[in-house]
């Protein structure tokens, strides 16, 4: 697609509405795609010139809020960076797996943030380091692959995506765990053995099976299996030396 | 029923101010009962996230708070509240530092290992603190995650304010009418203050920055409930707004430290432009200035096939553009741009609004137990704000709107809402409901960025604001008119039907006092006042409700820290020529 021209898409949409509807359909819409048009484009095209019912969440539309995290042609990304161009005539889309429905794509994210949740995702300053800026030289290389890892928006792509979630909800999921790995990373976090003990406990860690699904579908192309795989050596390592921190 | 909640602290918005004063007021005192509701989900919506450059803080021995204090009061054309102004420039400091030490950010370093400050335009030092190009996203989601370090306060996601509620004698706010989006049921709360933090409504112009949900909920409220406003004429628009035909990625900004690192912007005639509206700070002009000329460049036609200018940052070499601005060249990717080899096309874009409700600098406000704090105050900035500011305007008077609400909680006795207020706003809100075949609130929304970015954008003249603030009164009626149906449950358009009511309700605020100013000066820009009046014009237009739309009153600046004379020599009191 290039310039003013225009192509015939359709787009299968996912429709529920758990209080009235019995179970999920398919409504179908044709739009005319135009150059540089995202998912995210064509559903507001669907919302105000064909079915203004229709449910989605966004926000940024750049990238950066992860609100818009959605299944499209059958895999996980955000609707504002999938490009109509790129999933060719006939596109479905559905909400986000592992999440409850709220209406039509837009998902309940509340299990993602309760596992979130569980692995401390806040900062435990050390109040004897005093109160300035950590010297940190970027080239010492002490804070690991934190950089690689810190931008997560929170989407969700990866908790859906993720086999193991889908099997066991209990698993914290390679998104929290990804935020435990830049945490335990941190040099000024004090909060180490609470985190490593959940990480490493029995919905931690140990769970991964490596099958890099978080990391295909990432929109900000982090790979929580690599995290997980440095929370794993640590876990491993503290265990030998018999527990206790390092 | 609707549902009752009682608490001290209810603060709407979930932005740098709106999380900050979550936290301080619980830091103050831990046994508060505070509620934080945001639109979106909570720190996902709004645009502290969005923050690309950095924040601006004096942290280097070679700077001070005098230079910071006068870059800014410069860039705002002296309108600045010169206290506001003080209190943010002494206070980002002490911000910067909490989200490091307290709140686990951690910004880009030096390769000595101390905080590297990059160039922003309009500055006298290079003090713009920065995560790469995406600096929001680290600020904002350190902020969010250090809340569920603090359980006992409440975030709702998705509940949004629809019209503040005062007490029976109404002499005082005790609460909101709240919305669920997901549910579609309203929620009355009651509380002992209200702070304020949602965002201004930038998004009202056809081409725009801010996230899409942000519509001027807070100030609209505001307004309704009698608050008192200040410079509403002054509208920033960034230079360099990502032109992606077709798509909502329109609008999106381009960070300011493009030009900062020396980017250079191109007409269609492939000239540097800027040598003819700013010979010596050239690109790195401030953004009323460079926003401005674009837009000039491209109403002469000399502007590309999709209507804007260039900016390129080729010259600047390729690996420095991908290590120094990979989000930028991330974004640019999206409409088949290399911005590390190639010219990107962009165009001035809504963003940010100087304007807001009158505060004094712990972010009380005329109405007793509202503060407003964030874009949806104004004053701080004067006519134009400098790139990394806002960030720090957001965190700055969060963290004082938490502070103070803590205090005045514990003084204050709890009030019954009033329920006259409550069925009445109940009714007004559902009205779209009881309409069959009404306006389309999605077309009306186009047509009201039209208006707007036609008739009370980067160029304005008197004859075309007369007529537009004609038109945007009815916008305001035309939105009533609007039908929709379906489910309650996460119904977007009887969302978008609240949006446009309260974006027509602010716009027409900013085209009346654009009206009023009869001079040019920071972003507010007249073709048939083409001079800045410092003879007649350092007066700041306020602006509350009266009976038939906003009522305007002028009073002159305070310069209670700077005279004109320092920053401006010797055209401080003269009228000075824009053309």
């Amino acid at each position: 697609l290039e310039g003013n021209a225009v192509a015939e898409v359709n787009l299968k949409v996912l429709r529920y509405i758990p209080d009235v509807d019995s179970e999920a359909r398919y409504d179908s819409f044709t739009i005319d795609a135009k150059e540089n048009m995202t998912v995210l484009d064509a559903l507001f095209i669907i919302l105000s010139e064909q079915d203004s019912s229709l449910s989605f969440r966004c926000s940024c539309r750049l990238g950066m809020c992860g609100s818009c995290g959605m299944i499209m042609n059958n895999k996980e990304g955000l609707a504002c960076r999938t490009k109509l161009a790129k999933l060719g005539s006939e596109i479905t889309v559905r909400p986000l797996r592992n999440l409850p429905i709220i209406k039509d794509l837009a998902v309940n994210m509340a299990p993602f943030f309760k596992q979130w949740k569980r692995i401390k995702p806040y900062f435990i300053p050390n109040e004897a380091a005093g109160n300035d800026f950590a010297v940190i030289p970027p080239e010492s290389g002490s804070r690991g692959i934190i950089d690689r890892s810190i931008d997560c928006i929170t989407c969700g792509a990866c908790y859906s995506a993720c086999t193991m979630v889908s099997l066991d909800d209990s698993y914290i999921g390679p998104a929290a765990l990804n935020r435990a790995y830049t945490l335990v990373a941190d040099e000024r976090d004090q909060g180490t053995n609470q985190r490593m003990e959940i990480a490493a406990g029995e919905d931690g860690v140990l769970r991964c099976h490596t099958l890099f699904n978080c990391m295909e579908v990432c929109p900000k192309n982090i790979v929580p299996t690599w995290s997980i795989q440095k929370l794993k050596s640590k876990a491993v390592a503290t265990a030998l030396k018999g527990g206790g921190s390092e | 029923m609707i549902e009752r909640v009682q608490c001290d602290i209810l603060i709407l918005g979930s932005g740098g101010a709106g999380l900050f004063a979550a936290h301080h007021a619980y830091d103050r005192n831990p046994n508060l009962k505070i509620i934080v509701a945001a639109k979106g989900l909570i720190g996902k919506s709004g645009c502290t996230r969005m923050v690309q450059g950095g924040y601006n803080a004096v942290l280097h021995p070679d700077d001070s708070i005098d230079k910071h204090f006068k870059d800014t009061l410069k860039g705002g054309g002296l309108l600045c509240n010169q206290e506001l102004a003080y209190t943010l420039v002494s206070d980002a400091p002490k911000r910067i530092l909490e989200l490091e030490t307290k709140m686990g950010c951690f910004f880009d370093r030096n390769p000595n290992g101390t905080v590297h400050q990059k160039a922003f335009a309009g500055q006298s030092f290079d003090r713009t603190v920065h995560k790469g190009d995406l600096t929001g996203i680290e600020i904002i989601n350190r902020l969010r995650d250090q809340l569920y370090s603090k359980e006992s306060v409440i975030s709702w996601d998705e509940v949004r304010g629809i019209d503040l509620l005062y007490n029976d004698d109404h002499s005082a706010v005790a609460g909101c009418l709240m919305l669920n989006l997901q549910t579609g049921k309203f929620i009355v709360v009651e509380s002992l203050a209200l702070i304020i933090g949602t965002g201004g409504g930038a998004g009202m112009f056809k081409i725009a920055a801010p996230s899409l949900e942000k519509a001027a909920d807070g100030m609209a409220m505001a307004y309704r409930a009698g608050a008192e406003f200040v410079d509403m004429e002054m509208m920033q628009f960034h230079p360099t707004g990502l032109l992606a035909e077709n798509s909502r990625l329109n609008g999106g900004v381009l960070e300011e430290g493009l030009r900062g690192a020396g980017g250079y912007l191109f007409n269609s005639l492939g000239e540097r432009f800027m040598e003819k509206y700013d010979p010596v700070r050239m690109e790195r002009s401030t953004r009323d200035q460079v926003a401005r000329a674009a837009f000039m460049e491209i109403q002469a036609g000399r502007g590309t096939r999709l209507g804007g200018v260039q900016i390129s940052v080729a010259h600047l070499g390729r690996k420095n553009v991908l290590k120094m601005f990979p989000g930028m060249v991330d974004r640019c990717k999206d409409v088949g741009r290399d911005l590390s080899i190639e010219p990107v096309d962009v165009s001035p874009t809504g963003h940010f609004h100087m304007g807001g409700v009158k505060i004094d600098k712990d972010c009380f406000t005329a109405i007793p137990g509202l503060f407003v704090a964030g874009e949806d105050a104004g004053g701080i900035h004067g006519s134009n704000r400098l790139g990394g500011n806002g960030v720090a305007d957001s965190t700055v008077f969060g963290a004082r709107a938490g502070d103070a609400a803590a205090e005045y909680v514990t003084a204050v006795k709890r009030q019954k809402v009033s329920e006259r207020q409550v069925e009445l706003f109940v009714n007004q809100t559902m009205k779209p409901f009881t309409l069959e075949k009404g306006e389309n609130p999605f077309q009306l929304r186009k047509e009201l960025g039209v208006l707007m970015w036609d008739k009370v954008g980067l160029v304005r003249n008197g004859a075309d604001l007369k007529d537009a603030i004609a038109q945007l009164a009815d916008y305001e009626e035309r939105a009533d008119r609007c039908s929709v149906s379906g489910v309650k449950q996460y119904n977007l358009a009887w969302h978008e039907v609240l949006n446009v009511k309260n974006m027509a309700q602010i716009g027409r605020m900013i085209a009346i006092a654009a009206y009023e100013r009869t001079e040019s000066r920071g972003s507010h820009y007249r073709q048939d006042c083409l001079f800045q009046d410092n003879e007649n014009w350092y007066k700041n237009i306020f602006m509350t409700k009266g009976q038939d739309g906003p009522v305007t009153v002028t009073r002159d600046v305070q310069f209670t820290h700077v005279q004109p004379e320092q920053l401006f020599g010797e055209t401080a009191r003269s009228m000075v020529s824009v053309g």
